[in-house]
């Protein structure tokens, strides 16, 4: 199977120097440059706030349960691997079992959402809101706002699902492919920072 | 190597660092360990960025960048809390 760079932007057109390798459209990695900064000044907040108040971060996320937390991230790695999968048989000229991946990515992120729900709830019901402690206001806006980007990306997988059904990418003109999976592959790269330092990190 | 196969292997080995993590946030709470929980979740970050995102094929300055996200951010973390 092919990996030259070329294979790789899945586009036809050819980018001067420092953009020549980069997969998928160049606009997709400004916008992912751009969400990554925003998530890294949520995530800076987050830490600082927990050096300031450790003892009540430490109370905070014993009410949180890891085994969710790990569920929630195997959901969303094995839902990457399976859009990875997808643009690879759209590489190898087969779009109809590309869109089959997608859906099955599409599946996985549907058991994250479910989970997801059902811990805030859970935490719901026990009065753990927004309003509760420091913890918990960060806790609500930084994997809310994270949610909201699975919502988006899943609706990115659906609409993608679609087009490869429908044979609208070929192997050298995918990039549109490529950059929404690319942006599914941010949303797994936000969490693995994101899970250790809600859920795990004492 | 094909590429599917370089796929699962990144994704079993994010499986298994995943559950490496909560080894060792379970193992105690010293800087150490959170050292360690951090590293782990770097190594992560390196398969998504690298695997995933096919970021080893892409030139130094963008790969950098990818990579220097997760590594600035875990450092900040981690010296977060052993400064404390």
């Amino acid at each position: 199977m092919s990996t030259s760079p070329e294979a790789l932007q899945g586009s036809d057109l050819q980018r001067p120097g420092l953009f020549a390798s980069l997969p998928g459209d160049l606009a997709m990695w400004f916008f992912i440059l751009a969400e990554l900064t925003v998530f890294g000044i949520c995530i800076v907040a987050f830490a600082v706030t927990q050096a300031l108040r450790l003892e009540l971060f430490q109370a905070s996320r014993a009410l949180l349960d890891t085994s969710t937390g790990l569920a929630l991230t195997l959901s969303l790695l094995t839902s990457g691997l399976f859009a990875a999968l997808a643009v690879e048989q759209v590489r190898a000229a087969r779009s109809r079992q590309a869109a089959g991946w997608l859906l099955a990515a599409l599946g996985s992120a549907c058991v994250y959402v479910w989970l997801k729900l059902q811990e805030y709830a859970h935490l719901l019901q026990a009065g753990l809101d927004m309003e509760h402690n420091t913890f918990f206001t960060l806790y609500w806006i930084l994997t809310a706002f994270h949610f909201l980007h699975v919502l988006l990306g899943m609706l990115i997988l659906a609409f993608m699902a679609w087009r490869c059904w429908r044979l609208a990418y070929a192997p050298q003109q995918c990039s549109g492919l490529v950059s929404g999976v690319l942006y599914w592959h941010m949303v797994d790269l936000v969490w693995v920072v994101l899970f250790p330092l809600v859920y795990v990190l004492n | 190597m094909a590429s599917w196969k370089y796929l699962l292997l990144c994704w079993l080995g994010l499986l298994l660092l995943s559950l490496l993590t909560v080894e060792l946030g379970a193992a105690g709470a010293t800087p150490l360990l959170a050292g360690g929980v951090l590293l782990v979740a770097l190594g992560k970050a390196w398969l998504i960025i690298d695997g995933f995102m096919e970021m080893r094929h892409a030139n130094w300055f963008w790969r950098g960048l990818m990579l220097g996200w997760p590594l600035s951010l875990g450092l900040t973390i981690w010296l977060s809390i052993a400064l404390r």
